[in-house]
């Protein structure tokens, strides 16, 4: 047994390993937002298509995902199935919501017309509540939990199997 | 029916691996002619039952069999059949079956050519090569299985990826990369081999050096024709971005070159056995650590697979394999004696362990600035990215420093050398070296790391070139014409050492290209309405007008720019921005026209065809054509010096038998 090569070897590998071990599960989608951990900022904004207006308060309780998106972007369309079939299952106990980024309401009538509108888009004029959420782009999704904190954040299209299990994260889904 | 043949044929790929990795170590243990018999007829096996899978997987993606769960993952009918085909390594699943053929292909090849030889180390060898086999073939058992059962059977698929279909180097980058990665296994069964075996002897050495040959040439071309992809695709006119993947595929390629260097020394003065052990097991290693990298989405890239199950399981095979391998050096390193001795002092044994130091370095190097933001991440809790800056510091004077090497270690003499012998080497490329950094500078090169790296450039080429020709010269003089002497020299007695200084002289075109191409471009932002014009260096582009195209996977907006240089019309040039369904951003596709010595490169930044304004990156770029070249260049050397061993046989009995002593083949 030559010792020397032994510890050569360990001390070079151990760490490494030790490294990708730790970031293991990590998704690089997943941006960390200053938001995390802190109350979700409040917000009241109508539905496209006119109605009541809807605020974040009254829906303490249950966990909400507010999801940002437009007709623009290519991506929010991808996403729109898993959102919509996530939303006919976990209806009942999530609340999602749709806030509509930088868009005009008669493409977004249109559109949710078109695919169908399993949960409601609200219109943001003047863009206030994804100024408060930081939105850098759209789609970006905020996971909510009951008591009105942002749980995560994720950037970019959605499938089912990370919707299902930051809807877990934030107490939302069996 | 076709979901249940694939998987069948999996299991029984398995099966093989695991029974063919026993059958190899007993017998490697308690030697027997039938244990050798079959532990090459289980690699055979193997080999036979990927390639059916494989048959199985191709038959079902070209037939639109939407039953198998990767052809309805990735399939679709609306796409052309190559794209189908190709298809077979666009996604996860489908990437590891074809790395299990390829594996099948090596694994078969390797124990055919070594049948007859070397039966001490070729059980361990196998054994080695089965037990990786084996580990593919579990991921595509468990957490990767391509043949899943889809009920009820879609009638069409998504297709893959688009940006698959955007470019046909996309098509074929995969498969040499995984042609690289993949065959890293085999070397590095050998060097394992080596070390259970407890000797590496000089015969051994050869088959080593071949079979990382191998792998090497397909990772050298791998990685440009990455960086090609990139240049042509991407749309911000580079090529290398220090990206992590980019990065993944560098790391084995800079240890296994310094392992062939390293081996040429083993090979020819029996020392650093220990060390060429090393570099190859870290070859195969790093090759591990790039799939983990590249498939378990912890590192953020454009190239990356998206996040999968299969990151656990290949981080516990790169532990157990790096764990293994560890272990084994320690235990085995001191065996494998040295039997001859290095020089101290300057001459080419010297600059030989230099050249090994630098790799290593570089290796290192690259290594922590990839992982370092994983680092971060896991202590802090921040995230971070190690950007250009930092590997261009670090890696423009190791490059410089290793295209010097390459100058200076052929031009001195084996051994240790006199300060006469240093200085008759040494001076006469001087006047080569001054004379390409002059002339750069004359054409405008004022970066000083240009100006050094051209000079290191004209002082290895005149090596290079001297040392191509000395063995013809020699022949020459004994009476022989060129032409004759050039094949006899070169292409039938010296083709190893031939070949090696091609691979030298496309590597210093390169790196030469690479100094020149990344600090003496030039680029000019311009927003243009149509008909507008405006002058870059010798060229007057137009920008005619715009078009929208829709496609039935993507939109695209086209600018049409007429070009002429130096007052002669060149026709014109169609840089375009695509709007891919499933992609976020949208991705300019730059058109790109090449000359000798430049190309010009022009990039959509952004395009409003109701306002027809068109913003426009138009670029120089000098002697990026020449990389592609330099790397068919050090390709082509490495095929040379794969020289066949039945040949070499054939040829040095004919040497015998021939002309005793006539012996030109070598070095001086």
């Amino acid at each position: 047994m030559n010792r020397k090569v032994l510890l050569a070897g360990l001390v070079v590998v151990l760490p490494l390993l030790a490294v990708l071990v730790m970031n293991l599960g990590r998704d690089p989608h997943t941006i960390r937002s200053p938001l995390v951990g802190q109350p979700a900022p409040p917000f009241e904004l109508r539905p496209v298509g006119g109605g009541a207006a809807m605020s974040l308060a009254s829906l303490r309780g249950k966990p909400v995902v507010v999801n940002f998106w437009a007709t623009w972007c290519m991506p929010c369309l991808e996403e729109h199935a898993a959102l919509a079939a996530g939303a006919r299952r976990h209806g009942a106990a999530v609340q999602f919501l749709g806030v509509v980024y930088e868009d005009e309401e008669t493409r977004v009538a249109s559109f949710l017309k078109q695919r169908g509108a399993a949960y409601p888009s609200l219109m943001d004029d003047g863009g206030r509540t994804a100024i408060a959420y930081g939105v850098a782009g759209v789609p970006e999704t905020y996971f909510i939990d009951a008591s009105g904190t942002v749980v995560s954040k994720y950037d970019g299209p959605l499938s089912p199997d990370v919707l299902s299990s930051l809807l877990r994260k934030a107490g939302g889904a069996s | 029916m076709t979901p249940a043949l694939g998987r069948a044929l999996i299991l029984l790929s398995l099966l093989f691996s695991t029974v063919g990795a026993t059958v190899a170590f007993a017998s490697a243990r308690r030697p027997t002619a039938a244990g050798l018999v079959w532990t090459r007829r289980f690699a055979y096996a193997f080999a036979a039952a990927m390639a059916a899978a494989n048959a199985v997987m191709v038959y079902a993606l070209l037939s639109h069999d939407f039953s198998v769960g990767y052809v309805a993952h990735v399939g679709s009918r609306a796409v052309p059949t190559w794209v189908s085909l190709v298809s077979l390594w666009s996604s996860l699943e489908g990437s590891i079956l074809f790395w299990g053929l390829v594996m099948g292909a090596y694994i078969a090849a390797a124990t055919y050519a070594l049948r007859d030889e070397h039966p001490e180390y070729m059980p361990w060898a196998t054994g080695v090569w089965l037990v990786c086999a084996a580990f593919f073939c579990f991921l595509m058992a468990g957490p990767a299985q391509p043949f899943t059962t889809v009920s009820p059977v879609p009638a069409d698929g998504p297709g893959p990826n688009p940006l698959l279909q955007n470019h046909i180097l996309m098509a074929i980058h995969p498969p040499f990369l995984y042609t690289g990665y993949v065959g890293m296994t085999i070397p590095f069964g050998l060097a394992c081999a080596a070390l259970l075996a407890g000797r590496l002897g000089h015969g051994f050495l050869r088959p080593l050096r071949t079979w990382l040959l191998v792998p090497w040439i397909f990772l050298t071309m791998a990685i440009v024709l990455g960086g090609w992809w990139a240049y042509e695709v991407l749309g911000w006119g580079g090529y290398w971005a220090w990206d992590p993947v980019e990065n993944a595929s560098l790391l084995p390629w800079l240890t296994a070159t310094a392992a062939l260097h390293s081996a040429l020394l083993s090979e020819r003065k029996g020392v650093l056995k220990g060390w060429t052990v090393t570099l190859v097991l870290a070859s195969f290693l790093l090759t591990i650590l790039g799939t983990f990298m590249t498939r378990s989405g912890v590192f953020n890239s454009v190239h990356s697979f998206t996040q999968s199950a299969i990151g656990p399981t290949i981080l516990v095979f790169l532990a157990a394999a790096t764990i293994f391998s560890v272990l084994l050096l320690a235990l085995r390193i001191d065996r494998l004696a040295p039997e001859g001795r290095l020089e101290s002092g300057p001459g080419r044994d010297a600059v030989f362990l230099l050249n090994n130091l630098v790799f290593v370095l570089f290796t290192f190097t690259v290594l922590i600035g990839t992982v370092f933001p994983l680092v971060v991440e896991a202590v802090k809790g921040a995230q971070m990215s190690v950007g250009r800056p930092y590997f261009d510091r670090m890696a423009v004077p190791l490059g410089a420093v290793l295209l010097f090497l390459m100058g200076v270690g052929p031009a001195l003499p084996w051994g240790r050398a006199t300060s006469e012998q240093v200085r008759s080497a040494l001076l006469p490329p001087t006047g080569a070296a001054l004379g390409l950094a002059v002339l750069g500078f004359v054409l405008g090169a004022r970066s000083p790391w240009t100006l050094l790296t051209l000079c290191f450039g004209g002082y290895t080429a005149y090596v290079t070139f001297t040392e191509m020709w000395f063995p013809v010269r020699q022949r020459m003089k004994a009476g022989e014409g060129v032409g004759h002497a050039f094949v006899e020299a070169q292409l039938r007695r010296g083709r190893r050492r031939f070949g090696g200084y091609v691979v030298h002289a496309g590597a210093t075109i390169a790196i030469v290209s690479i100094a020149v191409s990344s600090t003496m471009g030039v680029s000019k932002e311009v927003q243009l309405r149509e008909g507008e014009r405006f002058e870059l260096g010798p060229y007057s582009l137009t920008f005619v007008k715009s078009e929208s195209v829709a496609e039935p996977h993507r939109h695209a907006l086209v600018a049409r720019v007429s070009v002429s240089r130096n007052g002669r019309e060149l026709g014109e040039m169609t840089p375009r921005m695509n709007q891919y369904d499933r992609q976020r951003e949208p991705i300019g596709t730059p058109a790109v026209r090449t000359f000798l010595t430049e190309d010009l490169y022009l990039s959509v930044m952004n395009i409003d065809p109701p306002g027809g304004q068109l913003g426009l990156l138009a670029m120089i770029n000098p002697m990026v054509g020449w990389i592609w070249i330099a790397t068919g260049i050090m390709a082509l050397g490495g095929v040379i010096a794969l020289v066949p061993r039945r040949a070499a046989v054939a040829l040095r009995s004919e040497r015998l038998v021939v002309a005793p002593g006539a012996a030109a083949e070598g070095s001086r």
